[in-house]
Order: C-alpha cells, then structure tokens, then sequence
C-alpha cells in the first residue's frame, strides 16, 4: 500500500498535448500514416522525383518504423503534429524536390562500421 | 474577469505614469503602497539611473496585479531598477493577458513582443517572456511563464492577434507548442529542417550542410562533421572577473505581495 502511494506520488500530473489515452494517440498516429498513404500518388505526380509509388510508400513505412519504440503519448502527439506540419507542407507545394529527395539520402556516404573501414577512413 | 474588473477597479485608480513621468496615483493609495527606496543611489554618470516615480508606481501596479490574480501571478519582481515583471503559471497566460489588456487601470493593448529563453538545467527548461506595452500609461511590463518541451502552452491570439507570428517564431526555435493557434508551422528554418535551432543543445554549426550537387541538379543534404582536436576548458578563473560588480544592484528585486496583517 505504501509502495502504491509512493509511486501515485512520483508520477507526475502532466497536460496532455492532444490525445488523453495510447488508443487514442494510437489513432492519431495511424490516421497520419493513412493520410500520408493516400498522398503519396499525388506527391510523384506533382513533383518531379525519380521515384515511384512503391518507393515512396516504403520510405513512408520506414520513417514511420523509426519511431515505433515511442511510448510517451505525448512524445507520440508532438511526433504526429510534426508529421502533420511536413504533410501540409508537402501537399501544398511549398517544399520542392530537393526537399522530398531528402528522406533518401542519397549522397551520404554510410558511416564505416567494422574495424578495417574504420581504420582506412582514419578513424577509431 | 468581468467580476474582476468590476469588483476591483473602483478599488484602486493608482494606473501608471504618464507621458510626462509624472505619476497618477490618488493619494490615499500611494501612502498606503509606495515602496521606500532600497538600493543606493546610482551615482555613475554612464549607467542609467532608474526613474523613481516609474520604480514606485510600477511596484504599486505588480502589488496590485498580484492581488487581483492570486491564483497565476506566482512572483512580482523588478529589473534593472524600474522595469516590472509579472511571472505567471503556464495555465494563466490567457487569462492574465486578457486582465492587463482590458483592466482599466492597466489598458496594455499592444503586444510588442515574445521571446525565448532556454535553461536546460531547469525543470521546466524553456521561458517564455511576453513584453506588453500600454500607450494609455506610457509604461511597459513583462509577463513571463515557463514550459517544457511537451507541456504545452495556450495561445494568447484571441488577447493579442499580433501573437500569431510570434508564436510560431517561438515554436519554430524552441520547439514549445502552443494549444489553440490558428496557424502553427514553421516560420524561420526551411521546409525539411529537423530541430530547434535556438535550444542550448543545439550545436551551433547544426547538424546538415547543404549544397548544389551538379549531378543530381538539386540541393542535397548532408551531416556535418567538423574535425577538431580535443579541448578541455578550465572556466573557472582564480582571479575575480568583474570587479566593478562587485558591489552592483541586484539583478532583480522581489517585490513583496502579501498582505499585511488586518488590524482588529
């Protein structure tokens, strides 16, 4: 019992952002991923990037995999109204090609891994 | 609010000064409320030497802020001498700047500006500082809250329609969301850009460099990484800094908003 109100004391009354419980930011999250899904046609089409709607999606599906760890809905909520920020942004043409081929990556060099690599690109 | 205003502002006509320095106050309130001077005199003719009357009607102001919103105004305090500040909870931006805005004896109606200020080693690490102006009393306050990066705060655009860029400049550098905005996006950083560049851990060179790459014909993006040799910093100097200091006016002075005892 006395561990019960210590915890009850240690956790922390905080304002939500949007959502009130995981279902619900659950929701939000998944009706991000549909609105972006449906997008992503009218993305290739308007703009004119080397990459087709399969491409598109499975970058979609990776970036949204990136943070499959978030627990914290509103860590989740701050995530999605991010998300939902780039999505205006790409729907009404303010961002332009460079910035949609940006989520490749295309002209990074990976970061050398294993010890040979390490040692010829001089690091350690 | 209405009750507030209602309620008190037949209590208390002491308002500001105005445009001639001059001060408004009835006299019964000012014998009742104006503060003894307690730091030294400025002496030095290169430092700006604080108004006096301002100091007093400012202080009378705050303490009276103070008595009409105990349930926000968590401090009432004074910079550099005659400057007030108001520091309020993060719930009660709204209705504290909708009070200063419509209060009869305060009227300020023009939101000059909002800023920013990020201490990471604070609980709630971000502030956000409302700088109000009044024309009516010719006078200038602050109101400041505090936030984290999760919790957010309410918009004050239905108070001050100027807020509106504001705020978004605020969210767009700290990252601080603001419930209720009509139009929260980014203002100042490109489309794509990733952070919140005025945080104290964000490094100063940032994170990407861009550059027009021929083959591509477009912009691409890439990591930084600037090579540097390992430098310790040893900042703590034996030998005392700044001197002439020494002896300065405190940055702030806490301005005492209890209230006394009753006599029975």
């Amino acid at each position: 019992m006395a561990s019960r109100e210590a915890v009850r004391k240690s956790l922390q009354q905080v304002r939500p952002i949007l959502s009130v419980d995981h279902n619900e930011a659950r929701r939000r999250v998944l009706n991000l991923y549909r609105a972006w899904y449906r997008q992503i046609p009218y993305v290739v089409m308007d703009y004119d990037i080397p990459k087709n709607i399969e491409q598109c999606r499975a970058k979609l599906r990776e970036q949204f995999l990136k943070n499959k760890n978030v627990t914290d809905i509103r860590v989740s909520d701050m995530l999605v109204i991010k998300g939902q920020m780039e999505l205006k942004e790409t729907v009404e043409i303010w961002k332009q090609k460079g910035h949609i081929m940006r989520y490749w990556k295309e002209s990074e060099e990976p970061k050398p891994t294993d010890f040979l690599s390490k040692f010829i690109a001089g690091q350690n | 609010m209405a009750l507030f205003l209602k309620t008190l502002s037949a209590s208390l006509r002491n308002g500001l000064c105005n445009g001639n320095g001059a001060v408004r106050t009835s006299p019964m309130i000012s014998k009742m409320l104006s503060t003894e001077a307690t730091t030294t005199e400025e002496k030095r003719p290169t430092v700006r030497k604080p108004n006096a009357a301002t100091r007093s009607a400012l202080t009378d102001f705050g303490r009276y802020v103070a008595e009409c919103l105990p349930k926000y105004v968590q401090k009432v305090q004074l910079t550099s001498g005659d400057e007030l500040e108001v520091l309020i909870c993060p719930e009660g931006v709204v209705p504290v700047m909708q009070f200063l805005k419509d209060h009869h004896n305060s009227q300020f109606a023009n939101l000059t500006d909002i800023a920013g200020m990020d201490v990471p080693s604070r609980k709630y690490r971000f502030e956000i500082i409302y700088n109000i102006l009044s024309l009516r009393y010719n006078s200038r306050i602050r109101v400041k809250t505090y936030t984290d990066e999760l919790t957010p705060i309410d918009s004050c655009f239905e108070v001050f329609k100027a807020a509106n860029w504001y705020e978004r400049e605020i969210w767009d550098m700290y990252g601080v969301f603001f419930a209720n905005h009509p139009d929260l996006r980014r203002i100042l950083t490109d489309y794509g850009f990733e952070g919140h560049p005025q945080r104290r851990d964000f490094p100063l060179s940032g994170y990407v460099e861009l550059r027009y790459d021929d083959e591509k014909k477009r912009v691409v993006c890439e990591p930084l990484e600037l090579a540097q040799e390992f430098r310790k910093f040893d900042l703590s100097a034996p030998w005392e800094q700044f001197p002439n200091f020494k002896y300065a006016n405190p940055a702030t002075e806490h301005i005492d908003t209890s209230k006394p005892e009753e006599k029975k």
